[in-house]
């Protein structure tokens, strides 16, 4: 379904993807791992369309190029991608917000748009889903909102715009435990075979909550090792430091002679 | 008298930005009605509000498009002329020669000529739930004539009254002076909204001055959008003890347009509030002027005075001039101040962007956005819609 093919992301000349390869089929839920600075975000918003990336290769969504195609038209064929920073905008009503993202998705794909009433209903459902208050719907989009409200609302707008490929970056960073169990728990309900999924995080600790079917180690702007879930928990007990080659802020301490090998 | 006052100068800080040469080709003859206005023409225009409203058209009260039969109890509503036969003591204020707070060259131009206008009374201890509106049009003038017209607005203690001043104009030159005089009594309540949205070659000038009873409460939303050069002083007298006024306004500008909105709040007694919160949206090379004022005079302590003023800027070529004034002789004084002046938000419009919302969309929601933040505090829907629909047609 989603296809990415020697991606390469380059920001004012410095290169943070360096090639990257993955294949994600339907109704997977895919765990990219790294440590800092490894380019996991940087992949999330390549596939987003952030402006200001040298982008080269190939990064396909059921056939279509996704890299030719604005932010938006990008929403249209099926990608959301939840931010590690999700951005406030005061003034601006959350409800009206996530209608207008619905319909203008609705009015790209040429599907007609939803009512003010039908669309209640759908915030609603998603809503209960991440155990959130109705007047959440009433408060300007994330302003104020505490960091487990913004990713909890990161969450809500995945659900009520039902994509087809769900990018998560690092949606457990800052989430205390309870926060964490009720945006883990609106994940694993919008599993699904008409959806994947791509579960960013540098802790395992997500993934005791949301099982992925393959874990992936990001190191440099390359994948450089896949496996099952239990990869992650390899890496829970030895860190990073198996597959990079030089010295990591975050890496555990080890002796020289071993990194330069 | 007004040959006395000098033209203001680009050197007086309370002029600086003004266009000083579309200024000086307006003539202040007195007021002429040069055609009749259509009710429906009229009614497209204005917010669409039931209940009592004097229409002046080029400077003049026009009966026919006024409202003046069945007024709630306690409510007066006259024109100039009137209270000259009737009731003159309820204009001694307007046309009154304060030393102490002198009027601007243009405002005393205005006293000078603005001989016509509309005068609001209520009495003690009433309260009128409609709102009474005052329409003022200008009409287009060969002349280059600004039309001058006044306002007046007294509360009796513990009264209770929202006004809406709607200042429109037609035609490619002239345009309109407009000055309110308002007088609150103790323990009243006005809310004061002044929508101007002149047409963008005309000029307006708009002042207005009110005075404070002891714990009473002034409200004002002022929104000046329209007008080539649109210009609103507002200063308030905080004269009795626990006065608060609470001054709102929202500017957007487009094209070349300069509006200046020159605020002052005089803490003349204690334990007064003052809230000065303005808020300008400018596009093209269009100029936002805030000039603020906070004067704490001897004895006024405990005062309580805060201002802030925002700015967003959707154009390199926009310029927002932001100008605090803190004059402070009285203790126990707690005075706020902050100005910001910013672009749209890049990473919201990426954020919006991928969620489906294009470029343009997401642009006008940020924008309405910043403005409703000054729009969300009107209470009335009509006034809040027809805001909103002025504000779409320029996003």
């Amino acid at each position: 379904m989603l296809h990415v093919e020697n991606l390469t992301a380059a920001i004012d000349g410095k290169s943070i993807l360096n090639g990257l390869d993955l294949d994600i089929g339907l109704d997977e839920v895919h765990a990219i791992m790294g440590p800092n600075g490894s380019g996991k975000s940087t992949f999330a918003h390549a596939l987003a369309g952030r402006d200001g990336y040298d982008i080269g290769g190939t990064a396909t969504l059921d056939g279509v190029d996704l890299l030719d195609l604005e932010p938006e038209e990008r929403a249209a064929a099926g990608v959301f991608v939840g931010f590690q920073y999700p951005v406030e905008i005061p003034g601006v009503n959350n409800m009206y917000f996530l209608r207008t993202a619905v319909n203008s998705v609705r009015r790209t794909r040429g599907d007609t748009e939803i009512g003010a009433r039908d669309f209640l209903a759908v915030a609603q459902k998603a809503m209960d889903l991440v155990e959130m208050k109705e007047d959440f719907l009433h408060r300007a989009v994330n302003a104020g909102f505490s960091g487990g409200e913004k990713k909890r609302n990161e969450i809500l707008q995945m659900a009520v715009m039902e994509p087809r490929l769900a990018v998560l970056d690092e949606t457990d960073s800052g989430l205390d435990i309870d926060a964490l169990r009720i945006v883990a728990s609106g994940v694993n309900a919008l599993r699904g075979p008409e959806r994947s999924m791509i579960v960013i995080t540098h802790y395992q600790r997500l993934l005791d909550y949301i099982k992925p079917d393959f874990v992936h180690v990001l190191v440099d702007g390359r994948i450089v090792e896949s496996g099952d879930h239990t990869l992650a928990l390899q890496l829970e007990k030895h860190g990073y430091a198996d597959f990079v080659n030089h010295d990591l802020d975050d890496a555990p301490e080890r002796p020289l002679s071993e990194a330069a090998r | 008298m007004v040959a006395a006052l000098p033209y203001p100068t680009k050197r007086d800080e309370a002029w600086r930005y003004a266009p000083h040469k579309v200024l000086a080709a307006l003539t202040f003859d007195d007021s002429v009605s040069e055609g009749a206005v259509a009710t429906e023409s009229l009614s497209g225009q204005i917010p669409a509000l039931d209940g009592p409203r004097i229409v002046l058209v080029g400077g003049v009260v026009d009966v026919s498009l006024s409202r003046l039969d069945a007024l709630p109890t306690g409510l007066t509503l006259i024109t100039f002329e009137q209270a000259r036969s009737e009731t003159p003591e309820l204009l001694e204020a307007h046309f009154a020669h304060d030393d102490e707070h002198p009027l601007d060259t243009f405002a005393a131009l205005n006293q000078a000529f603005g001989e016509h206008g509309a005068v609001i009374d209520v009495a003690d201890g009433q309260t009128i739930d409609t709102p009474i509106q005052i329409v003022d049009l200008a009409l287009a003038d060969v002349s280059g004539n600004a039309s001058s017209s006044g306002v007046v607005i007294r509360l009796g203690a513990r009264a209770s009254a929202t006004v809406v001043e709607t200042r429109l104009g037609e035609g490619e030159s002239g345009g309109s002076n407009v000055r309110t005089t308002t007088t609150i009594g103790d323990n009243a309540n006005l809310r004061h909204i002044v929508l101007q949205d002149m047409a963008s070659t005309q000029v307006h000038l708009g002042s207005a001055k009110a005075r404070l009873g002891a714990a009473s409460i002034l409200e004002v939303h002022l929104f000046n959008l329209g007008a080539r050069y649109g210009r609103f002083g507002y200063d308030v007298v905080l004269a009795g003890d626990g006065a608060t006024a609470e001054l709102n306004g929202l500017y957007f500008g487009a094209g070349d347009q300069i509006l200046d909105q020159q605020i002052n709040a005089v803490h003349d007694a204690p334990n007064c509030t003052s809230r000065q919160s303005f808020r300008g949206i400018l596009d093209n090379e269009s100029t936002g002027v805030f000039n603020g004022g906070i004067d704490v005079r001897p004895g006024a302590d405990g005062t309580d005075a805060e201002q802030s003023n925002n700015n967003l800027l959707l154009s390199d070529r926009a310029e927002a001039n932001t100008q605090p004034r803190l004059e402070i002789l009285a203790d126990e004084v707690a005075c706020k101040h902050g100005a910001t002046v910013g672009q749209l938000d890049a990473d919201a419009l990426y954020y919006m962007r991928t969620r489906g919302i294009p470029t343009e969309d997401a642009r006008r929601l940020l924008i309405q956005g910043f403005a409703d933040q000054a729009v969300d505090a009107l209470e009335d829907e009509v006034l809040r819609n027809w805001i909103l629909e002025r504000l779409r047609d320029d996003g």
